[in-house]
């Protein structure tokens, strides 16, 4: 397990999945409702060849774009119905992948939410997700 | 704790290196139909959980990617391949002491391209259907 920093001008992520603190950490800034994300690639997230994988890529997608439909849920709970992502250039160990997920639309149960993932400016995969959300009180 | 089914016969595992190894075992089944279509399988560990009690939709995303791109490459001469877009609808829960299968079907094969499609299912339950592209070099 590598040690990890805190990134410049992020905090840490409060996670609370299981698998979501296995592969974390997982930082943050911003306002809860406009918060953008970052990983830190190590080597417990790349392939044999040393380029992230891209089940861990959408593994953080997962999280991240479901940390922002929670924090658009207004206390209610908020499952994937869908995601699809486009993987458009590789990533690999030492890199930070960003994104500032967004909110497409929202209907009265579901949120479309998307977001690209860049490493220095570059977008390495796209995701676009739909939740549902369940439990509005 | 709950208990672990017994792997199927013939289990062979490949989750060796990197991300795969860190979030495996992932095991590659014998009884793959002609046409190149695979069949893998994966034991659900607390760490795969998220905190609903459903194994996390990463993990479920990170299994299909695995099992698609290993199949993307059986019956050829290619190394790598490498995802370029994956769609996955995630139908319903999986559970802790699942045995989780996926059965992939290849649509189309070009030189370089391969499409794909995938049921991620426990027992007679549909967890996740995905489908996607693949680019084999």
């Amino acid at each position: 397990m590598s040690t990890e920093s805190p990134l410049p001008g992020y905090r840490e992520t409060r996670l609370i999945d299981p698998f979501e603190i296995f592969i974390g950490p997982i930082f943050e800034s911003g306002a809860k409702g406009e918060r953008r994300f970052a990983l830190r690639i190590d080597e417990r997230h790349v392939n044999r060849r040393g380029s992230l994988h891209g089940g861990m890529l959408m593994t953080f997608a997962d999280a991240t774009l479901g940390a922002a439909a929670a924090d658009l849920a207004d206390g209610g709970v908020a499952v994937t119905l869908n995601m699809q992502s486009h993987f458009l250039a590789p990533a690999h160990a030492g890199d930070v992948v960003e994104v500032a997920p967004t909110l497409t639309r929202r209907t009265r149960s579901m949120l479309f939410i998307r977001g690209d993932f860049t490493v220095g400016g570059e977008t390495i995969m796209t995701a676009a997700s739909i939740w549902k959300v369940l439990g509005r009180t | 704790m709950s208990t672990q089914p017994p792997l199927p016969a013939g289990a062979e595992e490949i989750s060796t290196a990197g991300f795969n190894l860190y979030v495996g075992p992932i095991y590659r089944l014998p009884d793959v139909r002609a046409g190149g279509d695979g069949r893998f399988c994966f034991p659900v560990a607390e760490k795969h959980m998220n905190s609903a009690g459903s194994v996390h939709g990463g993990m479920l995303m990170s299994f299909a990617d695995v099992a698609m791109s290993q199949t993307a490459r059986f019956g050829t001469d290619f190394t790598a391949s490498h995802t370029v877009s994956l769609n996955c609808d995630f139908v319903g829960p999986g559970r802790a002491g699942d045995l989780v299968e996926a059965h992939v079907r290849v649509t189309r094969r070009t030189r370089t391209i391969v499409f794909l499609s995938c049921d991620v299912v426990a027992g007679d339950r549909t967890l996740l259907v995905a489908s996607g592209v693949w680019k084999i070099a």
